[in-house]
């Protein structure tokens, strides 16, 4: 395989620890079947390592209430196959005709879509215009609740230009006003620290195969322990065969069907993985990537960095454009001619790109992770360089004149 | 739009409707329309290939294996489409646009 710089973290993190390969290996070789508590010894063996990992991740999203002796409930950690399907679940499972739903313009498809498609079945909602930046202010949410709101659904971390939204305010917010509230946490679970019960988030979103280091296929739902929310998808349990509809308890109120068992344990050796580096110095270490690519390439000329420069309240994801390209020509060069693996286009994100005017071809998207090095980062400022300095600004502007 | 005795439309990014309908001619009318002023040897090469690929896969080659296989570098494919390979190039060789994430 040749060589390759892979600066696309926000899609998907890549490499993988080798601990996340050798747990699926063994784990699903050895106790690769279907789990359950009423089952043989090695269903309860595979049971018990779902359950772990439901309590482990509880943990991991609401460390004040353990830090305090407080109990989360573990079985209010639900999984699905990744960030999306826990949106869709959250949406449709608390939004009904009538209702209001308030969300972003940072939003990615995976909040747009379904609540879209809940505007359509009847109910109302409204995308809440950032800053300049791309930062929310937590006022206007405020301002925007009205008396049949019932959800509010924020991306914490934007997968376009990496802006943090402040979880804490906007979790104030629906607190004093009595609204649910939802976190798309996609870009930044495993990447910043997240305490639901100090946000006062009632769901959290989570995706396993990007900053929690499991394999795709995986992802959940932490619900807090005094939210409330519909199933949506009914079927199989495992458990309570006789009864005709579907279980109300959790986890069963939102799974339905056998569970990713190879990708959940993944998932929890990704999560061990992430623990034994910390969340801190694994975002310490990619925002200083981040720092020295802005900077870098803020020096080119024709380059153009969208969205915000600021290096607090993000994470390292960094949307640029070159004079004279279409981004995706750029993202194919970087790709052939250097082996530099970036994301370009819209990032099933329209509405912020429209907010920032990087409408209809989109950006270069770079994304770093904790396996990139300073000499990634070089490389890519000086393909970047390169790739300019082949149609440069200048020339272009006479042309025009 | 009119290329020799066939009607050939196009979507409002000027792929082709109807792919079947693609020759010759009409590749060197969109090349014209594309800014090329003569389809060289190489032209052809890149064309020729996005086609064939395209007839036995219903996708569009990877620039890469465009690359590899017509033994042209990427820069040069932007040298002699400047709209580049995904749009240029694919527009020329009458593929319908391809899918990206735009």
């Amino acid at each position: 395989m040749e060589r390759i710089i892979y600066l696309d973290n926000a899609a998907t993190s890549f490499p993988k620890p080798d601990i996340v390969h050798d747990t699926v290996r063994e784990f699903y070789s050895t106790k690769g079947v279907n789990p359950g508590r009423t089952g043989c010894d090695l269903a309860i063996a595979a049971e018990e390592m779902i359950y772990g990992t439901r309590r482990a991740f509880s943990e991991f999203f609401n460390r004040s209430l353990v830090d305090s002796g407080r109990v989360k409930d573990p079985n209010r950690l639900v999984f699905t196959m990744n960030a999306t399907m826990g949106l869709n679940l959250i949406i449709n499972g608390t939004v009904r005709p009538g209702d209001h739903v308030i969300t972003t313009m940072v939003e990615h498809n995976s909040v747009i879509r379904p609540v879209n498609h809940k505007v359509r079945e009847g109910a109302e909602a409204t995308f809440v215009v950032p800053d300049s930046e791309g930062y929310v202010d937590p006022e206007d949410i405020r301002n925007a609740i009205k008396k049949n709101t019932v959800l509010v659904i924020v991306n914490h971390g934007s997968n376009v230009t990496g802006v943090v939204q402040d979880l804490k305010a906007i979790g104030k917010v629906c607190r004093q006003e009595g609204v649910q509230f939802a976190v798309d946490s996609a870009q930044t679970a495993g990447v910043l620290s997240i305490d639901m019960a100090e946000c006062n988030i009632s769901f959290l979103s989570f995706t396993g195969h990007k900053g929690l280091f499991g394999p795709t296929g995986t992802g959940g739902i932490c619900v807090a322990d005094d939210a409330e929310i519909t199933g949506t998808i009914y079927g199989g349990t495992g458990v309570r065969s006789a009864v005709p509809y579907h279980l109300e308890e959790y986890p069963y109120r939102l799974e339905a069907g056998t569970l990713n068992l190879a990708g959940i344990a993944g998932l929890s050796a990704g999560l061990q993985w992430v623990k034994s580096k910390g969340v801190e110095n694994i975002h310490a270490h990619e925002m200083e990537l981040l720092k020295m690519l802005q900077e870098g390439l803020s020096e080119i000329p024709g380059v153009k960095i969208w969205g915000t420069k600021n290096l607090k309240n993000r994470v390292a994801t960094l949307s640029v454009t070159v004079a004279n390209y279409d981004a995706q020509d750029v993202g194919t060069i970087l790709d052939v001619e250097y082996g530099i693996l970036t994301r370009t286009g819209l990032h099933c994100a329209p509405l912020i790109h429209e907010h920032h005017g990087s409408v209809p071809r989109g950006t270069v998207r770079f994304s770093a992770g904790p396996f990139n090095t300073k000499e990634h980062i070089e490389a890519a400022i000086g393909a970047i360089a390169e790739i300019a300095a082949d149609r440069p600004v200048e020339v272009s502007e006479t042309v025009k004149s | 739009v009119k290329v020799g005795d066939k009607l050939i439309e196009f979507d409002h990014d000027g792929f082709m409707l109807d792919p079947s309908l693609w020759d010759d001619e009409v590749a060197l009318a969109i090349a014209r329309d594309e800014g090329i002023d003569e389809m060289t040897e190489e032209h052809w090469k890149i064309v020729n290939f996005i086609r064939n690929y395209w007839k036995e896969n219903d996708l569009a080659p990877a620039v890469r294996l465009i690359c590899k296989d017509v033994g042209v570098g990427v820069r040069q494919i932007y040298k002699l489409f400047t709209s580049g390979p995904a749009r240029g190039a694919c527009r020329v060789a009458g593929l319908p646009k391809p899918d990206g994430c735009v």
